[in-house]
C-alpha cells in the first residue's frame, strides 16, 4: 500500500522525469547529417524554404532557416548567434560582419537583387495596378506600411521611392513602420494599412495568390536592392555551409530566385 | 455585589406583555437554519418573542447564539422562518422578503467590537448617522460620548485606546443610531469588574431612555443577573428554556440547564421516603461506605424514582465543630480531601462517601484554619438541593 | 549621443493613462474577485490572470487582426472612431490596459480579500450601503495593495514591448515608446544611443517605483495595513 510518503517521493520523481523528457530537444545532439543553420531576411521566407527542401533531397544535408529583419540577424550574428550562413536584404549588413572579422570575405556574394512593390488587398478600391503612386494621393489612404528605413533596407527604398516621387513630405505622417519588410506586409494584409511597400517575394508568394494586387515600383526610383550572403566565420560547419553557398551559385536556384520575385544581378 | 444587582433590577412583571404606550415594538423571531460550528452540524430552530428591555441568551459555544443575532441583524439568512420588529417584517421565508443589512435599523455590537481602525473615536461614533445633517451629527455624537464618558478621547485613533474604551466606542457608535433592536455579542468580555459594572450602568441607563427589545448574549451569570429580565437558554441551536433569572438560573430543572449555569456537585439519587405534609422528600446518594441521605424539596415521582441532585458550591456552609441548632437540615460529616485558591474563591474538596466541592471565601478558610484532613461538617439548606430529570 | 525625449514623454503619457483607467477598470473587478462567493469564481480569476503567461504576440495578433478592418468588431470600431484600432495610442492603451490587468487586479484582490469581514458587517449594520462600505472602509484599509497595484501596473506599461512592437507601427509622437526606441537603435548599431536612453529608462523608472514603495512603507508605520 502507498504511504503518503511514497506517493510524495513519487510524485517529485514523476515531475523531474517530466522536464527532463520536455527539456530533451533542447540537449546538444549527436547529430548523424550535418545540419546548417541559416539566417535569412524575411522577403527570402517562401524561395528559400523551397531551395533548402532540394538541398535537403539532393545532399541529405538539412537546413535551418531563421527569418527576420536584416540588421536584427546581424546584431545577434554580432554577438555570437550560431548561424551558418546570412542571407541579407542588403549588401551593407554582411560587408559590416566581414569588416568585423565575423564573416568570411574578402566580399559577400550577390544572390538576388530585390523588387519593391506597392500592395494593396484584392478587394480595395484603390486602383495601384493602373495608377501606381498616385494612389498615395487617395483620401482613403490613412496608413501607408513600410520596413523601417532605420534598419530594414526595403524600409530604405520605399523611403528613397517617396523620395523620388516628391511624396515622402505629403505622406510621412501617415507612415507606419514595420520591425521589417514582412511585418508591413502584415500590416497592410490585414488591411490596417490600406496600402505597403513590399518585396515582390512577399506579393507573389503562394500563399498570396489572390489575396492583393500591386504595382512594381520602377527600379530606378531607388537604390538597387542587392542582396548578399556570406558564411560566418564561427561557423562549426565551415564545409557543408561554403558546399551550400555553391549550390546558391547553381542555375537551379536562379531559376526559383526568379520565380519568387527576384532578378539576378 | 451581581446579588444585589438582582434585586435592583427593574422587574418585567410579565415578560412577554406589551408595555404603556410610547414604548417600541418587541422583537419577533422565528427561524430554522442549518447550522456547522466546531465540526459539528446543527439546526438551529428557535421560535420568540421580547418585549423592550433585555433578554439574555444563554448558552454553551457553538450553541447558535451568534448565527442566531447574525439572523436577526441579517448577516446570516435563515432557511427558513419570520422576523419582524412590531409589524416591520425584517424577514420572511414565505413572502420572500429578506431586508438588506443596512436597511434593517438593528444595532449590532460584535464580540470582536469591530471598531474602523483607521478612524478616531469620533468619526467611528459618527459613522452610522450620515443621513443626518453635519452639526446635528456632531451634536449626537458628542451627547452619547459624554454620556459614555468618552469624549475625551474624541479624537484618538480607535486603534489607540484601551478595552473598556473600546467597548464603550462600540456601544456608543451603535446606540447612537437610534436602532429599533440592540443586539450585543459579549460586549463585556474580559473586562474588569469595575469597567463592566459602570458599562452596565450606562446601558441600563440608555435601556431605561429608549426602551429597545435587547438581545444580549453572554457566559457569565453575574451579568444575567445585573441585567437580565429574561433568559432564554440555548443549546445544539434549541431553546431549552426560558423564564427569569431566578427560574432558569437558581433552580434548573434540567441537568443540561445545570451544567450551563455551572451547579458543581451532581449525583445519582433515588427517592428514599416522601413526606408530602412538608414539601420535603428523602433521597438517597449511594456512596462510598454507605449512602448519603439528603432532605430534598418534594418534587413528583414516587419512593424508588431516580433522579439527580444538583449542589451548588457556594451553597454548601462549612463547620468544624458539629453544628447545632441550625435550621439547616442537612449536616454531612467530611474530611477535607483537597483546599485549591483561584483568585479570591477558595475550592475545598471534601470527602463525605460521595465527593462535595465546596466555595469559601479567604478569610474563611484562614479563621478556620481549614487544611487537607481536617474533619468538617457540611451544611447542606434543604432548597439549595435541586432535582433534575435524570 | 542623443536621446529622443519625445518617446519618453509618449511612454510616460501610455503608463499614466493606462494605470489610471486600470484604477477604475480594477477596482469593481478586484471587488467582485475578493467577495464573491461564485461557484466559478476560479474560471474568473484564471482570465485575469492570463495576461501574465500570455505571450504579447498573441494580444498583439488579437488586435491587428481579430480587431483588424476585416472583422465585425473591427469595422465596427473604425466606423465610431474612423481609423483602425492600430498604429494609435488608444490601441495601444486598449492593448496595454489588456496587459497589465492582472498587476493591478491581484493586489487590489488580495488587498481587499485581506480586510476583516467583521468590519465591513460592521459597516452594514449602521446602515451603509455596500457602495459606501467598500469606498470608506474596505479601500482605506487596503490602501498598500492599492499602491502596489498602481505601481506594478505603471512600470509594467513603462517596459512594456512585445504589444507595441505587434501594433504600434512605431510613429513617432504616437507609438513609438521608449522601448522599441531603444531595440531599434540596438539594430542600427546605435549603441550609444541606445545605451543612453535605457540607463534614462532604468533611472527613471526606478525613481517611479521608490517614490511609491517609501509611501507605501509610510502607510504600514501609520498602521493603514493592520486589519485589527
Amino acid at each position: 500500500m502507498m504511504t503518503a510518503k511514497t506517493m510524495k517521493y513519487f510524485s517529485w520523481v514523476f515531475v523531474a522525469a517530466s522536464f527532463l523528457l520536455a527539456s530533451a530537444p533542447a540537449w546538444p545532439q549527436q547529430k548523424n547529417a550535418t545540419e546548417l543553420v541559416v539566417a535569412a531576411a524575411a522577403d527570402l521566407s517562401t524561395v528559400l524554404k523551397e531551395v533548402a527542401d532540394n538541398y535537403e533531397k539532393k545532399t541529405g544535408t538539412t537546413v535551418k532557416l531563421s527569418f527576420g529583419a536584416s540588421g536584427a540577424l546581424t546584431q545577434q550574428i554580432q554577438n555570437g548567434a550560431p548561424f551558418d550562413l546570412f542571407f541579407s536584404a542588403d549588401m551593407d549588413y554582411p560587408r559590416q560582419l566581414i569588416s568585423a572579422g565575423q564573416a568570411d570575405g574578402p566580399s559577400p556574394y550577390e544572390y538576388a537583387v530585390g523588387k519593391l512593390v506597392m500592395w494593396v488587398p484584392a478587394d480595395s478600391p484603390l486602383d495601384v495596378e493602373h495608377k501606381g503612386i498616385e494612389v498615395l494621393l487617395d483620401p482613403l489612404v490613412k496608413k501607408i506600411a513600410i520596413a523601417n528605413p532605420q534598419h530594414a533596407p526595403y524600409g530604405r527604398a520605399a523611403v528613397a521611392a517617396l523620395t523620388h516621387y516628391a511624396l515622402y513630405d505629403q505622406v510621412s505622417s501617415r507612415l507606419v513602420l514595420g520591425e521589417n519588410v514582412s511585418q508591413a506586409a502584415q500590416f497592410a494584409e490585414s488591411g490596417n494599412a490600406q496600402v505597403g511597400f513590399v518585396a515582390l517575394a512577399h506579393a507573389i508568394a503562394p500563399s498570396m495568390q489572390g489575396k492583393g494586387k500591386y504595382w512594381e515600383v520602377p527600379s530606378d526610383a531607388y537604390p538597387p536592392l542587392a542582396q548578399g550572403v556570406v558564411v560566418i566565420s564561427h561557423s562549426a560547419h565551415k564545409k557543408e555551409a561554403v558546399e551550400f553557398l555553391q549550390y546558391i551559385k547553381t542555375k537551379e536556384v536562379s531559376e526559383l530566385l526568379r520565380k519568387y520575385g527576384f532578378t539576378l544581378p | 455585589m451581581s446579588q444585589t444587582r438582582a434585586v435592583d433590577a427593574p422587574s418585567a412583571d410579565s415578560p412577554a406583555e406589551p408595555l404603556a404606550g410610547g414604548e417600541r415594538p418587541a422583537l419577533d423571531a422565528r427561524c430554522s437554519k442549518q447550522h456547522t460550528a466546531e465540526g459539528r452540524a446543527f439546526t438551529l430552530e428557535v421560535a420568540f418573542r421580547t418585549a423592550p428591555g433585555f433578554t439574555i441568551l444563554f448558552g454553551p459555544s457553538g450553541a447558535g447564539k451568534t448565527t442566531l443575532l447574525d439572523c436577526v441583524a441579517g448577516l446570516s439568512q435563515p432557511d427558513s422562518g419570520h422576523i419582524a420588529i412590531g409589524n416591520r417584517v425584517l424577514f420572511d421565508s414565505t413572502q420572500n422578503i429578506n431586508l438588506a443589512v443596512a436597511k434593517r435599523r438593528v444595532g449590532y455590537v460584535f464580540q470582536t467590537l469591530a471598531l474602523f481602525p483607521h478612524l478616531t473615536v469620533q468619526q467611528n461614533v459618527e459613522y452610522g448617522l450620515t443621513r443626518l445633517p453635519h452639526a446635528d451629527r456632531t451634536t449626537r455624537a458628542s451627547a452619547i460620548l459624554q454620556a459614555f464618558r468618552i469624549a475625551h478621547l474624541a479624537h484618538q485613533s480607535a486603534r489607540r485606546i484601551s478595552g473598556g474604551e473600546s467597548q464603550r466606542t462600540a456601544l456608543a457608535r451603535t446606540l447612537v443610531t437610534d436602532p429599533d433592536v440592540l443586539l450585543l455579542d459579549e460586549p463585556l468580555a474580559g473586562l474588569d469588574a469595575l469597567t463592566k459594572t459602570k458599562i452596565i450602568d450606562d446601558l441600563r441607563e440608555w435601556n431605561r431612555a429608549h426602551g429597545i427589545p435587547i438581545l444580549y448574549v453572554t457566559h457569565s451569570r453575574e451579568e444575567v443577573f445585573a441585567l437580565g429580565e429574561r433568559v432564554i437558554v440555548l443549546d445544539a441551536g434549541r431553546i431549552v428554556v426560558q423564564g427569569t433569572p431566578h427560574e432558569v438560573i437558581e433552580a434548573p430543572h434540567q441537568e443540561t440547564v445545570a451544567q450551563l449555569v455551572g451547579i458543581e456537585n451532581v449525583f445519582d439519587a433515588v427517592v428514599d421516603a416522601i413526606s408530602p405534609e412538608r414539601g420535603t422528600m428523602t433521597c438517597r446518594v449511594d456512596g462510598d461506605g454507605g449512602p448519603v441521605l439528603l432532605e430534598t424539596p418534594l418534587v413528583r415521582g414516587g419512593v424508588g424514582s431516580s433522579l439527580r441532585v444538583g449542589i451548588r458550591a457556594g451553597d454548601i456552609l462549612l463547620a468544624t465543630i458539629p453544628p447545632v441548632g441550625l435550621s439547616a437540615r442537612n449536616v454531612i460529616p467530611g474530611r477535607i480531601a483537597s483546599l485549591d485558591r483561584r483568585d479570591v474563591i477558595v475550592t475545598a474538596r471534601v470527602k463525605c462517601r460521595v465527593e462535595m466541592e465546596v466555595h469559601l471565601t479567604l478569610a474563611a478558610r484562614d479563621s478556620l484554619q481549614l487544611e487537607p484532613g481536617k474533619e468538617v461538617w457540611l451544611v447542606i439548606k434543604t432548597h439549595s438541593c435541586h432535582l433534575m430529570q435524570k | 549621443m542623443n536621446i529622443d525625449w519625445q518617446t519618453f514623454r509618449l511612454t510616460l503619457q501610455l503608463a499614466v493613462t493606462v494605470s489610471a483607467v486600470l484604477v477604475v477598470l480594477g477596482l469593481p473587478i478586484a471587488y467582485w474577485i475578493a467577495f464573491s462567493r461564485w461557484h466559478w469564481k476560479f474560471l474568473v480569476e484564471a482570465v485575469v490572470a492570463l495576461p501574465i503567461v500570455l505571450p504579447p504576440t498573441v494580444l498583439g495578433f488579437y488586435v491587428l487582426v481579430a480587431l483588424g478592418p476585416r472583422s465585425p468588431l473591427g469595422r465596427w470600431w473604425i466606423s465610431l472612431t474612423g481609423h483602425t484600432l492600430a498604429f494609435t495610442f488608444t490601441g495601444l492603451v486598449i492593448g496595454s490596459i489588456l496587459y497589465s490587468l492582472p498587476f493591478a487586479v491581484q493586489p487590489f484582490a488580495t488587498s481587499f480579500a485581506g480586510v476583516d469581514r467583521k468590519l465591513m458587517a460592521a459597516s452594514a449594520t449602521l446602515g451603509a450601503s455596500p457602495l459606501r462600505t467598500f469606498f470608506r472602509v474596505v479601500v482605506p484599509l487596503s490602501i498598500p495593495g492599492l499602491i502596489t497595484g498602481i505601481a506594478l501596473s505603471f512600470a509594467h506599461t513603462m517596459g512594456e514591448f512585445g504589444v507595441v512592437l505587434m501594433v504600434g507601427g512605431n510613429i513617432p509622437g504616437v507609438t513609438r515608446t521608449v522601448s522599441i526606441d531603444i531595440y531599434d537603435r540596438v539594430q542600427a548599431s546605435d549603441y550609444g544611443g541606445a545605451n543612453a536612453t535605457a540607463l534614462l529608462l532604468l533611472v527613471l523608472c526606478f525613481a517611479v517605483l521608490a517614490t511609491v514603495y517609501s509611501l507605501n512603507r509610510r502607510a504600514w508605520s501609520l498602521g493603514l495595513a493592520k486589519n485589527l
